[in-house]
């Protein structure tokens, strides 16, 4: 696509002006980072304050957490009955049962609100995404591709996006089944199949909506949707977190002469 | 249907020494002796921001990180021993003088210049190796640690995507982010696997100032080490025909050493006609949308890098002991 010109930035931010009562209304007006494609560059490092991780749904403060209003629509999650029953068996063992705990990759969408930060960067071609949390590294194709053949079980999935118009939507499958989706219980199976919509409501926050459709888990789909801040801070980087080696750490000291 | 990868054979750390014999052929091409490339003035393609464009998937030429200083020779006195089951595992060692040089390219001895306490703790590292009778024996690459700077360029094939103001390297365990912003590094009381690094282009060459490092993941399963006082001068010296590039480290550090030396690694692009293999070259082709995209340029894609401990799938960076 060619890149925007300064006229049709000014009647895109007319036009979204005049839309801008619709909160689904991506920001198209000049305060947006864009790329050399003329696409919406996310390039940047983002945190969500959402505090999902502490509950999808709403809740109350516990000894775990925060309360929260919650980023489910419609509040809650259409669990089938026997899902409803593993849930409940997950909120029971979380402190030991939740993957984070363990340290695992936290997977796809949880990598994205949980309470630590990721960087985006951007290409034509893709999306990479590293997270603090663990250090993982998600790539979102936007180069035309589609899902490798069979069933490959991720962690974080696999992701092809591709532009609506502002808006980055992207495709994502091949889940392994053994990441949740918050510290309570809340869950997904390797059958998911995640749309995400990705868009600017301002050159410093992201508006982040997810689809989650999975018939073994679910009567029917449903949506969250978070905002994504920039971390504005001069010194800020992601600093890595290999959590998984902090169980070992004590045993590496460097050597000395002792 | 669940479709485990199954795309290798040897995967997680633990099984480098036990690499059949027939997997070895597989590795097309490993090479006994390669030409370092030289520094000068980069003519290949450029990206927008200016930087050469070196990015894409790559893998070191000669060995994996089992011998620093011998990359296609035995470790230590087990690794010579008549194999016990038979012949599977035996290794087809070349004379030395048909083997890679050593990766200490200074001094000229080839071995790391390490202090005489730091050489007995190297050796006893080395002893207990294949026999960890302490959690401190195991080798942390094992579990799914990061390999650290350099020895990260010892292992499975990797990937550089670049950026305005940043190179980011992707291994299988672990990943870099080299800023060239030229910001102060992070406090140095943050000690990291694989360190802070910073860097800027000189011509052909990605210069790299990397401090911050914990120097927990040793220099090659042969023990070698230095310490969290270390820094690391690296350079990536890439052919203009973006074919190859040399890795160059020199580490100073006077808590271990005698004197500063540099590990070297020659470095080769993996594409569609790299032969395909377990160690170089774990690539596949993407999915091209849509009919009438075959004449397009074939795309190559890596799997998921996340480790799984215990030999588990390749390449992944968080742990399932499952």
């Amino acid at each position: 696509m060619r890149p925007v010109s300064g006229y049709n930035v000014a009647l895109l931010a007319a036009v979204s002006l005049a839309l801008s009562a619709g909160a689904q209304t991506p920001a198209s007006g000049p305060g947006i980072p864009r790329g050399v494609d003329g696409k919406p560059d996310f390039s940047g490092i983002w945190q969500s304050l959402s505090g999902a991780d502490y509950g999808l749904e709403p809740h109350l403060a516990t000894k775990d957490g925060p309360p929260g209003a919650g980023v489910v629509e419609g509040d809650v999650i259409p669990y089938q009955p026997a899902a409803l029953q593993q849930r409940a068996k997950n909120f029971a063992a979380r402190a030991s049962a939740d993957p984070r705990t363990k340290c695992f990759t936290l997977g796809t969408p949880r990598g994205i609100y949980n309470n630590e930060p990721f960087q985006i960067f951007q290409r034509p071609r893709d999306l990479t995404l590293l997270y603090e949390f663990g250090h993982p590294v998600r790539t979102i194709h936007t180069n035309g591709t589609e899902h490798p053949d069979g069933h490959i079980d991720f962690w974080l999935g696999d992701s092809r996006g591709h532009w609506e118009g502002d808006t980055l939507v992207v495709d994502v499958t091949d889940f392994n089944g053994e990441t949740w989706l918050d510290r309570v219980g809340n869950f997904n199976s390797d059958g998911l199949h995640l749309v995400e919509r990705w868009s600017y409501v301002d050159g410093n926050t992201i508006r982040y909506r997810a689809t989650f459709d999975d018939p073994k888990v679910y009567t029917r789909p449903w949506s969250i949707e978070v905002l994504l801040y920039r971390r504005l801070e001069p010194n800020v980087q992601i600093i890595e977190n290999y959590c998984s080696t902090l169980e070992y750490d004590e045993y590496y000291p460097v050597p000395s002469t002792k | 249907m669940r479709k485990r990868l199954q795309l290798v054979v040897l995967s997680g750390a633990f099984a480098i020494a036990t690499v059949p014999a027939s997997a070895q052929n597989l590795r097309g091409w490993r090479e006994s002796s390669f030409v370092p490339t030289a520094k000068g003035e980069w003519t290949g393609p450029r990206l927008a921001d200016g930087q050469p464009d070196v990015s894409g998937h790559w893998s070191n030429t000669i060995g994996n990180h089992n011998n620093l200083t011998d990359p296609q020779g035995p470790l230590g006195a087990d690794d010579e021993a008549p194999p016990p089951n038979g012949g599977q595992n035996a290794r087809r060692v070349k004379p030395r003088n048909e083997r890679a040089p050593s990766r200490i390219s200074d001094p000229p001895d080839g071995q790391i210049p390490l202090q005489p306490w730091a050489r007995a703790r190297q050796q006893e590292f080395l002893k207990y190796l294949n026999n960890p009778i302490k959690p401190e024996y195991v080798e942390p690459f094992a579990r799914c640690a990061p390999g650290g700077p350099s020895k990260s360029f010892m292992w499975h094939g990797y990937e550089i995507r670049q950026y305005p103001g940043y190179v980011v390297f992707l291994f299988d365990s672990g990943t870099r982010v080299i800023h060239l912003d030229a910001k102060p590094h992070l406090p140095s009381n943050l000690k990291l696997w694989n360190g802070d690094s910073r860097g800027h282009w000189e011509g052909n060459t990605l210069v790299v100032d990397t401090t911050n490092n914990n120097s927990k993941a040793r220099l090659g399963r042969s023990g070698e080490f230095v310490s969290e006082n270390a820094s690391i001068a690296e350079r990536f010296i890439f052919d203009p025909s973006g074919d190859r590039f040399t890795y160059d480290a020199t580490y100073t550090d006077p808590t271990v050493l005698t004197r500063p030396f540099t590990i070297t690694i020659p470095n080769r692009r993996v594409t569609d006609k790299t032969p395909a293999d377990d160690w170089n070259n774990l690539t596949f082709p993407a999915k091209l949308a849509g009919a009438g995209n075959q004449d397009k340029a074939p795309l190559i894609e890596a799997y998921e890098r996340v480790c799984v401990e215990g030999n588990g799938n390749h390449g992944q960076v968080v742990v399932s002991s499952k």
